[in-house]
C-alpha cells in the first residue's frame, strides 16, 4: 500500500495494516477480546508457575486427603471433616438405636485424638488449600496449574509442529502441481479417511512402558494433524500462485523459495492464524481423552485429563477432585474457541460476521 | 449417476488395502510385544506361542498370510490376550451395541441440531437465537469425558433419576440408554446447530427465495420446502466427520458408562498390546468409517442437483 494514499475526494488517507485492522475488529468483539485475556492470563499463570507460592503438586500429605476447597488451614478443615464424620455416627447411635455401631463411634474418637496430635506436630497443618486437595492429599490447585502447562505445552507445540509441517507440504503441493501434487494429496485424501484418534491410540499403545510418554504423544498427536492446514495452504496457493504480483515477482528473476516464502505464504498467513487458534483446543482436548484413557501422559505427570480421569473416580463423594479440573479445562477451552471464532471474523475478508 | 456410484464403490478397495497394510507394518515395527509383559515366559514355551500364532515366519510371509485371512476370508485372527476368543467373534459381540448407540446418537443430533440451528436462524437475535447458541458453544468446548461425568454427578447420583452405569437388559430396561446418547450426542448437536443455522441464514437471503416470496407462497412452504432443502446441504457433508467424531467419541462414552462395545475393547487391546485385537479393530472402524462417507457422498448427490458426476 502506498504511503501517500487518497480517498475519492482527493484526502489523504492513513494506511491501515492488515494487523491494525485486524485488531480494530477484535476489539470491537466483546467475547473474543475476553477470550484473549483469559488465555493471556492462562499462559502467564503456566509460564510463572514455578515462582509463585503454590505446594508441590507431586508432594502427597495422608493427613489431608480428600479435603474439601477451603479458605481455611488445611488441620481446621481436616478436623472439621472428621468431627462430621463423628457427628453423624453419633446421631445414628443415640437417635435412631443403632447400637452395635457403638465401637465405630469409639474408633472414630480414637481417630480423631490421634489426627489432633499429629496436626498438631506437623507444620504443613496451616496450608490452605483453595481447592481441595485429592486422594493423596496433593494441593488442588498447583495439580490444576501444572496440569495445564502440560496441556497447553502439548496444544502448542501440537499445533506449531501441525503448522510448520503442513504449510510446507501444502506450499509444494500447490507450487508444483501435477504429478508431486497429485501423490501428497492423494496421500492426504487416504490418511483423512483413517480415524484420526485411533492411530493415535495405537501409536500410544506400541511406546514401550516406562518411556517418557509425553514426548511420543507430542509426535504423534503432530504426526497427524497436519493434513487440513496441507489442504488449505495448498488451495490457496493455488488461487494465488497465478495472480499479477507473482508473475512480477518472477519477472524480476525472483527465485521458487523466494516466491513461495516471500510472496505467497504471507498471503496465507491469516488463514494459517485462525486454523492454529482453532486447531490449538482441539488438540488440548485430544490429548485429554488420551490421559483420560490412560494412554497419554505418564505419571508423576499429569495433564487436565489426568485429573479430570483421577476425579471421577470418588466423584460422588468428593465432587471437587472432577469439577476443579473439568472448570478449569473449559474455561480455557471457551476462551480458545471465542478468541478463534474473533480472529477469523477479524482477520478474514470474506466473513460473514464481519462488521 | 450409478456410473459415479461404482467408481466411488471401487476407490474404496485401494484404500481399505492401504490401511490394512499400513496398520499392519505399523504395528510389527513396534517393540515388545504381547507376549513380552511382565512375567519372563520360559524360552521354549515362548517360542511355541510365537509358532502357533506363525510369528516366527518372516514379516513378508506373515503379512501374506494376514491379507489372505481377511481379504479371502474375513477372518481376523485369534486375540492373543482373550483366549480361545477369535477377534471376528469379539467384534461382533460387541460391534452391535457401538453402532446402535452411534446410530442413535447422530440421529438425535441431527434432529435437535437441525431444529435448534433452523429455529435460530428464523428468530435471529432473539433470545431462542441466543439460547442455542449459548448451548451450542457449551457443547464444542466441553469434552465429552467432562459432559459424561458431570451428568452422571446430577442425574445419576444427586437426583437419582437414572442409572449410573450399564448398558440394555432386561433389569434396568431403556433408561441406560440416554445418558450416553445425549453424551455422545451434544458436541455433534452444537456443531450442527451452528452449522444449519449459519447456512439457513444465507438460504434466506438468496434469490430463489425472494422469487419463491414474490410467487406469493406461503411463508410455511418457502421455509418447509425451498429454505431446508438447501439449507440441509452443509449439514448432510458434515454427516461424514460427523459419524467419524461419533466413533472414537464413543470410545469415551463407552468408559465412561461401562458399556460393553467395541471402543472399549479397543482401548483394552491397546493397553493390553493385543496387537491382533487392535488391528481388527483398526480395520472393522475404517471399514464403517469408509463405507460411512460412501453414503454420505451418493446422498449429497441425490440432495444437490448441481453436482456433476465426472
Amino acid at each position: 500500500m502506498a504511503t501517500n494514499a487518497v480517498n475519492e475526494f482527493n484526502q489523504q488517507v492513513k494506511p491501515v495494516s492488515l494487523w491494525a485492522d485486524a485488531w480494530k475488529r477484535l476489539r470491537k468483539n466483546r467475547m473474543s477480546l475476553f477470550g484473549l485475556w483469559v488465555v493471556g492470563i492462562y499462559f502467564l499463570v503456566a509460564l510463572a508457575a514455578p515462582i509463585l507460592p503454590l505446594y508441590d503438586y507431586t508432594e502427597q500429605n495422608l493427613n489431608h486427603v480428600n479435603l474439601p476447597p477451603s479458605l481455611k488451614p488445611a488441620g481446621v478443615v481436616a478436623v472439621a471433616q472428621e468431627q462430621k464424620a463423628i457427628d453423624q455416627i453419633t446421631d445414628l447411635v443415640k437417635n435412631q438405636g443403632r447400637a452395635d455401631l457403638q465401637p465405630n463411634l469409639d474408633q472414630k474418637i480414637a481417630e480423631m485424638a490421634q489426627l489432633q496430635a499429629s496436626l498438631a506436630a506437623d507444620p504443613t497443618s496451616n496450608n490452605v488449600y483453595i481447592f481441595g486437595t485429592d486422594y493423596l492429599g496433593r494441593d488442588m490447585l498447583s495439580r490444576v496449574i501444572y496440569g495445564g502447562r502440560i496441556s497447553m505445552m502439548i496444544g502448542l507445540v501440537g499445533t506449531i509442529t501441525a503448522v510448520l509441517v503442513g504449510i510446507i507440504i501444502g506450499a509444494i503441493a500447490g507450487y508444483a502441481g501435477g504429478r508431486l501434487d497429485n501423490f501428497l494429496m492423494r496421500f492426504v485424501d487416504i490418511m483423512y479417511g483413517l480415524p484420526y484418534m485411533l492411530i493415535v491410540i495405537i501409536l500410544m499403545s506400541m511406546v514401550p512402558q516406562g518411556t517418557n510418554s509425553t514426548v511420543v504423544l507430542f509426535v504423534a498427536i503432530a504426526l497427524v494433524s497436519w493434513l487440513t492446514i496441507a489442504r488449505v495452504v495448498r488451495g490457496q496457493i493455488i488461487s494465488l500462485k497465478n495472480s499479477e504480483f507473482v508473475e512480477a515477482a518472477r519477472s524480476m528473476g525472483a527465485g521458487t523459495g523466494r516466491i513461495i516464502f516471500r510472496h505467497l505464504l504471507p498471503n496465507t498467513l491469516g488463514v494459517i492464524i485462525i486454523f492454529s487458534t482453532l486447531q490449538m483446543p482441539s488438540f488440548i482436548m485430544n490429548e485429554s481423552f488420551l490421559s483420560f484413557l490412560g494412554l497419554g501422559v505418564s505419571a508423576p505427570a499429569a495433564s487436565w485429563g489426568t485429573l479430570v480421569s483421577e476425579g471421577v473416580q470418588g466423584m460422588e463423594l468428593y465432587p471437587w477432585r472432577l469439577l476443579v479440573p473439568a472448570i478449569a479445562m473449559t474455561l480455557f477451552l471457551f476462551a480458545m474457541n471465542f478468541l478463534g471464532d474473533g480472529l477469523r471474523d477479524a482477520l478474514d475478508p470474506q466473513s460473514k460476521n464481519r462488521a | 449417476m450409478m456410473k459415479f456410484i461404482i467408481r466411488r464403490l471401487l476407490s474404496l478397495i485401494p484404500t481399505m488395502f492401504i490401511i490394512i497394510t499400513l496398520s499392519f507394518f505399523l504395528i510389527h515395527i513396534a517393540p515388545g510385544g504381547p507376549f513380552s509383559g511382565e512375567k519372563k515366559l520360559p524360552p521354549h514355551v515362548l517360542a511355541n506361542i510365537l509358532k502357533k500364532y506363525h510369528m516366527d515366519e518372516p514379516l513378508g510371509a506373515q503379512y501374506l498370510r494376514y491379507l489372505n485371512d481377511v481379504i479371502l476370508h474375513f477372518d481376523l485372527g485369534p486375540s492373543y490376550r482373550y483366549e480361545d476368543q477369535s477377534v471376528n467373534g469379539l467384534i461382533s459381540a460387541t460391534m452391535p451395541r457401538s453402532i446402535f448407540l452411534g446410530f442413535v446418537s447422530l440421529l438425535l443430533s441431527v434432529a435437535l441440531g437441525g431444529a435448534a440451528g433452523i429455529i435460530s436462524a428464523l428468530r435471529q437475535n432473539k433470545w431462542q437465537d441466543y439460547l442455542s447458541m449459548s448451548v451450542a458453544v457449551i457443547g464444542i468446548s466441553v469434552p465429552l469425558f467432562v459432559i459424561g461425568p458431570v451428568i452422571q454427578l446430577i442425574f445419576a447420583m444427586q437426583l437419582h433419576w437414572l442409572p449410573v452405569t450399564g448398558w440394555i437388559n432386561s433389569r434396568a430396561g431403556w433408561v441406560t440408554l440416554i445418558m450416553p446418547a445425549v453424551t455422545l450426542a451434544f458436541p455433534y448437536f452444537a456443531y450442527i446447530a451452528r452449522l444449519s443455522r449459519g447456512s439457513v441464514l444465507e438460504v434466506l437471503r438468496s434469490d430463489y427465495i425472494r422469487t419463491a416470496r414474490a410467487k406469493g407462497l406461503k411463508e410455511s412452504v418457502v421455509i418447509g420446502k425451498h429454505v431446508l432443502k438447501g439449507a440441509m446441504l452443509p449439514v448432510v457433508s458434515y454427516l461424514g466427520p460427523a459419524f467419524a467424531g461419533i466413533i472414537t467419541g464413543s470410545i469415551v462414552v463407552e468408559t465412561v458408562f461401562q458399556i460393553p462395545g467395541v471402543g472399549r475393547i479397543f482401548v483394552q487391546s491397546a493397553l493390553n498390546r493385543d496387537y491382533t485385537l487392535i488391528m481388527g479393530d483398526i480395520i472393522t472402524y475404517s471399514a464403517v468409517l469408509v463405507f460411512a462417507n460412501f453414503l454420505v457422498d451418493v446422498i449429497y448427490g441425490f440432495l444437490d442437483p448441481r453436482i456433476a458426476y465426472k
